[in-house]
């Protein structure tokens, strides 16, 4: 049974009637590094949050360790989302909260509401916030609001709320679209950490193929909200490329 | 001659809808009319060329009424066809011919103009009969089209201040603004004249009387001092109840918060019409209201002024919350929070800053209109104000203008600069 299961996969937005998903089913075994690839507009964040359903889906069905998700009731489906983690292209912190306060957020499907709402996290959650800030070595930034971060720190800080979920399957929504080449690999190094240690599999959409090559395991690549390739990153060659970013592209290499 | 004409590439058009039509032109109608009024009206003030009643309504002989409907109508239906009216500009039309250099597009603006007497004049009959391309339109063979978008310009439009809709606009803004200025009844010379009458309230204030700074006033059993403090407190009690009132409330008057459902979108409506509705209500009639209710004093005032504030800072405390931004609640549902979680971790930390210096911001206004609501028996400063003012003691008044305006300076300063740090 693969880990995650994508079964005809279908989203039409209302506003515009945008088919931005058209029938899309792949499968991921546990620990894999996914890429999706794709022009802006293919439809790579709409699939990532059809899988937590950030997104409700138009129709079709998506299946973790062989449960529907799709059909989960509210309550039900926090607790599986406990299970994903997902970083975001524009990082998604809490701007005016510490970073501690961002990364204990990680925990709040763990954590009974009652104590969160008053913002009483167990002792050994505000331990397990160390650990993950220490992971992502930003330990000295801990009481510091997050708005006082540059942009990779503030991914990692991203990271370290994911791993507070100690999730199974990780998101990564263009991680590294808003960072500067360098800092990018130390970004997808620490998703690539997390995958190969942990045993954490990773679904990422990545703009540059060059990235897609160096991270992935397997790469899907959507066109107009199809897939339109799915193999490993050596199988790209120019006619497939051309294919889906089309013809007037060129291949952009990021050091 | 081109250029005019083909400042768009105008693809085929769907058909302009009769609404459109119609609107457009009783807009001109109307603002023709209007024009006629204010010039007759003018022209009378000055030189008593017609009958204007003590209303205000003007009195025309038997003919007159006709005379103006009809020249109005003419007037609008003129610039109907030559040109860009500020009604047609209002409802996106503009007349057009394709290919046409000057003279040739002039004639046919005079045939529209004067086709339209048959096709509009009889009670439209020409537009009724075929709305799709009514018969003055047929005759002329200039066509009513959209005005083109911004993305279909192909040369800069004109000025606006050389259109025609922009000059209709400057003479209708510089009529009213004349038509005020008889309404009103400002008179430069009366105020200039009239300078030196104040002359005892002048010396008053500016020699103001402390002598119940402190020491109470034994006909009003209060001290500046002392009334000072208590309008402070109402505006205090008044912004704190109200700030809370309205923090909770504030939740359901945000739409991004409340939509999703229908009901959601239900309380959302009311709850913005009720902030609507109430803050529309002046603190002065609220205080009448709870004078009436609670019996004059600081009660009634201090209830005034916390409905209102309720009302203000919600409606402040929704359009903050509908400009958060989005990605951290995503974020956090994305953890397995709930909804009120979302709202704990997402929402509140974003809008705590802004609410806080809004509320600083409130307190500020209150203490203000603490003053005024004594008027209708709230109690506070403005007893002694209203007391003294109906005494003419001018000189005590200027005491306690003094004593309000360093006040309010002080809190706007330091509510000022506390907004700062916040924010
Ligand atoms: N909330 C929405 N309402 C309506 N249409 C939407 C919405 N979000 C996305 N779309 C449309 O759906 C399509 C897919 O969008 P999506 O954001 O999934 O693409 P993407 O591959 O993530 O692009 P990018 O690389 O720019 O992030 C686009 O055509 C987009 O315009
Ligand atoms: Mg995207």
């Amino acid at each position: 049974m693969p880990h995650l299961a994508i079964d005809h996969l279908t989203k039409i937005y209302e506003r515009g009637k945008v088919l931005a998903l058209d029938d899309v089913s792949f499968s991921v075994d546990k620990g894999e590094f996914l890429v999706l690839i794709g022009l802006s507009g293919s439809g790579k964040s709409t699939l990532l949050r059809c899988i937590n359903r950030l997104i409700e889906p138009t129709s079709g069905r998506v299946f973790l360790d062989g449960t529907e998700l799709t059909a989960l009731p509210q309550r039900e489906l926090r607790r599986w989302r406990r299970k994903i983690g997902m970083i975001f292209q524009q990082f998604n912190l809490v701007k005016r909260s510490t970073v501690l306060a961002n990364v204990l957020a990680g925990r709040l499907g763990y954590v009974p509401t009652a104590r969160t709402l008053l913002g009483r996290f167990p002792r050994e959650d505000l331990e397990r916030a160390r650990r993950a800030l220490e992971r992502v070595g930003l330990l000295e930034k801990m009481f510091v609001r997050a708005d006082q971060l540059s942009g990779g720190q503030q991914q990692r800080v991203g990271i370290a709320r994911a791993l507070m979920q100690e999730p199974e399957l990780l998101l990564a929504d263009e991680p590294v679209s808003a960072l500067d080449p360098a800092t990018s690999h130390s970004i997808l190094k620490y998703l690539e950490q997390m995958n190969r240690q942990d045993g954490v599999t990773v679904l990422c959409a990545l703009h540059f193929l060059s990235l897609a090559r160096r991270y992935g395991t397997r790469i899907i690549a959507l066109k107009g909200g199809r897939i339109v390739f799915e193999g490993s990153p050596s199988e790209i060659d120019d006619a497939k490329f051309k294919e889906i970013y089309g013809e007037e592209a060129e291949q952009v290499e990021v050091r | 001659m081109e250029r005019k004409q083909s400042r768009s590439r105008s693809a085929e058009q769907p058909p302009i809808p009769l609404t459109a039509r119609v609107l457009s032109f009783f807009l001109d109608w109307s603002i023709w009319g209007y024009i006629a009024y204010g010039t007759v009206y003018l022209l009378n003030h000055y030189w008593y060329v017609a009958y204007i009643d003590w209303y205000g309504r003007l009195t025309l002989p038997w003919w007159g009424w006709p005379v103006v409907v009809i020249a109005t109508f003419e007037l609008a239906l003129l610039s109907h066809s030559f040109g860009h009216s500020l009604g047609m500009r209002a409802m996106g039309l503009m007349p057009a011919a394709e290919g046409l250099d000057r003279p040739a597009l002039r004639k046919r603006r005079l045939r529209h103009f004067l086709a339209s007497h048959i096709s509009i004049m009889p009670l439209g009959i020409g537009v009724w009969a075929s709305p799709s391309e009514p018969w003055h339109e047929r005759l002329s063979g200039l066509r009513l089209v959209r005005l083109p978008q911004r993305e279909e310009w192909i040369t800069p439009p004109p000025r606006w201040y050389r259109t025609e809709w922009g000059i209709m606009t400057l003479a209708i803004l510089g009529l009213t603004v004349t038509l005020g200025w008889h309404v009103t009844g400002i008179h430069l010379r009366v105020l200039i004249a009239g300078a030196a009458r104040p002359a005892r309230l002048w010396q008053g204030l500016t020699h103001p009387d402390f002598t119940f700074l402190i020491y109470s006033d034994p006909w009003l059993n209060d001290s500046i001092v002392g009334a000072l403090i208590e309008s402070i407190f109402m505006a205090l009690l008044a912004t704190i109840f109200g700030a809370g009132i309205a923090f909770v409330l504030s939740f359901f008057g945000a739409r991004n918060i409340m939509a999703g459902s229908l009901p959601g979108l239900i309380v959302y409506g009311l709850t913005r019409g009720v902030f609507n509705i109430f803050r529309s209500i002046e603190s002065i009639l609220w205080a009448l209201i709870f004078a009436v209710w609670v019996g004059w004093g600081p009660f009634a005032g201090t209830l005034a002024l916390f409905i209102h504030t309720i009302a203000a800072l919600g409606k402040l405390y929704s359009e903050q919350t509908e400009h958060i931004d989005p990605g951290p609640l995503e974020a956090i549902a994305a953890t397995g929070g709930s909804r009120i979680e979302v709202i704990r971790y997402g929402v509140v930390p974003q809008i705590v800053p802004p609410f806080l210096a809004f509320t600083l911001y409130r307190w500020d206004i209150n203490v203000r209109m603490a003053t005024v609501v004594a008027l209708v028996g709230g109690g506070g400063i403005g007893r002694l104000f209203f007391y003294y003012k109906d005494q003419l003691d001018w000189a005590k008044v200027g005491a306690i203008i003094v004593a309000i305006g360093l006040v309010v300076w002080l809190l706007d300063y330091i509510s000022g600069r506390v907004r700062e740090k916040i924010v």
